[in-house]
């Protein structure tokens, strides 16, 4: 059965769409002229030796599909993810193949036309473009058309998470556009003014959008040499190059420091997490609280894909600054709250998945988490196990008691109205759910590890 | 030189205010790398040479 993608309207070149499990992408015959110089300029086969767009094949068009000048089925990405769940970095990397891709292009005599950063994904590690359509033959004076979008996605967030603060990327889940300038200009600390960059790209920018806003003008009659657009382009990389976030300072980036695990109840856990793997056997591992990472990695350098989120930037950050030092490619760092996931936003709701419309995984691994849902934001236990049985079959989780001191410092500042959170009830609770395949203790603590089926 | 944008393709509305801004940037950004690499030349040669490394 065919059904398209619900994000693959806006732009006429093509859409994309489902063929029993095969992701096809559909070309328009207007296109046709911008994909053969994509395919024959040398520009596609540069961009994939570069790593900096996903692979396709060519299909035979079904007869009798209108206006189709070829079809073509890409790789697939393991997992797809937004970016509002990405960390700095990640936003950065983005940026900078976005960037890196329109100057390669531009060598090949052509150009993107939107510079969207849901166009980028992450792909076994790295940041790669997906949209094979995005590309047109560039025309010597034309300004770049994708420029507005680019500082909207990409330099308004940057500078907005380095210069007010690191939780602002989360606007982008507000404006699905990227951030309007305008707002970024006031959310800006004035200081920012004295930075070229940032002075022309968002604060000028944004007055300038304000300017002509009413008055159509003739773009037409505007050129742009191909030595200025380069030097705008280049400038543009210096800018996101130059912007630097350091992960520091939060409760849970430095957790494994403060943690109360003596340095063998660690390791203990850690050995418990890898037999349990071995005996769920899963493909694709989600790791929730992840933290910086030192868990998923158990699944990860299993060769199992493993999602690892977290809901602390610092965290995430850490986490995929690790995984890109040592050119990991089963793991993806992801920003996540989990007592509020992603929703399905956009057209309709439908543009952008929620967390549990995207591919799941088979098992679930959940540590030292449990106290922060059900204390500190009051979720009973049957409804964690509810909502974990959505996501995979398979559940690896940690009981943290409440006599465990991390559970006591959520409860020093507030009363303790949660009667049932004990490990009785938990196990109860879940068994609605799963049937409980293993447990053990955690030597040198008072927490209990479990793996955990779910009930057929 | 006059352009034409292909109705087709120019999906995303680029913005007039963008298109100006954008080619301020481009301008005063190569007019600065032009300078800059001039500059250098001249600093090159007022130092006559000693300075070699950076020219």
């Amino acid at each position: 059965m065919r059904q398209i993608e619900a994000s693959s309207f806006r732009d006429p070149s093509g859409y994309l769409y489902w063929d029993n499990g095969k992701l096809i992408r559909h070309i328009s015959i207007k296109y046709k002229d911008h994909y053969n110089s994509l395919m024959e300029s040398g520009l596609y086969t540069k961009l994939i030796e570069e790593n900096l767009l996903i692979p396709h094949e060519e299909i035979e068009p079904q007869q009798g599909t209108p206006d189709c000048y070829k079809l073509i089925t890409p790789e697939l990405v393991d997992f797809i993810s937004y970016p509002y769940e990405w960390c700095f970095s990640q936003l950065k990397d983005a940026a900078l193949t976005t960037l890196r891709v329109q100057k390669v292009a531009m060598n090949y005599g052509m150009t993107l036309k939107d510079a969207s950063a849901y166009n980028i994904q992450f792909h076994n590690g790295k940041p790669i473009l997906i949209d094979t359509l995005s590309f047109e033959k560039y025309e010597e004076g034309t300004p770049w058309v994708a420029y507005r979008q680019f500082c909207q996605h990409f330099l308004a967030p940057l500078a907005l998470m380095v210069y007010t603060d690191v939780r602002l990327s989360q606007l982008l889940k507000v404006y699905i556009d990227g951030i309007p300038l305008d707002l970024a200009s006031i959310l800006l600390p004035a200081k920012t003014k004295v930075k070229f960059s940032i002075l022309m790209n968002v604060h000028l920018h944004a007055k300038s959008q304000k300017q002509y806003e009413d008055k159509p003008q003739n773009t037409k009659n505007y050129h742009m040499s191909k030595r200025n657009l380069l030097a705008l382009v280049d400038s543009l990389e210096s800018a996101v190059k130059r912007m630097k976030w350091k992960a520091a300072g939060t409760e849970w980036g430095d957790y494994y420091s403060i943690t109360n695990y003596t340095e063998q109840a660690f390791e203990e856990k850690k050995a418990l997490v890898a037999s349990y793997l071995e005996k769920a056997a899963p493909k694709v591992v989600w790791d929730l609280g992840a933290n910086t990472g030192v868990f998923s990695r158990i699944a990860s350098n299993r060769n199992i894909k493993t999602v690892a989120f977290d809901i602390d930037p610092v965290a995430v950050e850490k986490n995929y600054l690790h995984s890109r030092e040592n050119a990991e490619i089963n793991i993806l760092p992801l920003l996540l709250d989990l007592t509020n996931p992603s929703s399905a936003i956009g057209w309709a709701n439908s543009e952008r998945m929620s967390i549990t419309q995207r591919s799941k995984p088979d098992t679930v691994m959940a540590l030292a988490l449990i106290h922060h849902l059900a204390i500190s934001n009051n979720v009973p236990l049957a409804r964690i196990a509810e909502f974990y049985s959505i996501l995979g079959s398979n559940l690896i989780i940690e009981f943290v008691p409440k006599n465990d001191s991390q559970v006591q410092k959520l409860l020093a500042s507030r009363e303790d109205i949660f009667d049932s959170y004990n490990q009785d009830d938990f196990e109860k609770d879940f068994s609605e759910f799963y049937t409980i395949i293993e447990k053990a203790e955690i030597k040198g603590t008072l927490r209990t590890l479990y793996l955990m089926s779910k009930v057929d | 030189m006059l352009f034409n944008l292909s109705p087709i393709f120019a999906y995303l509305d680029p913005g007039t205010g963008s298109f100006i801004i954008q080619m301020t940037i481009g301008a005063v950004v190569a007019a600065g790398a032009f300078i800059k690499i001039y500059w250098r030349k001249i600093k090159a040669f007022l130092t006559k040479g000693e300075d070699s490394k950076e020219a």
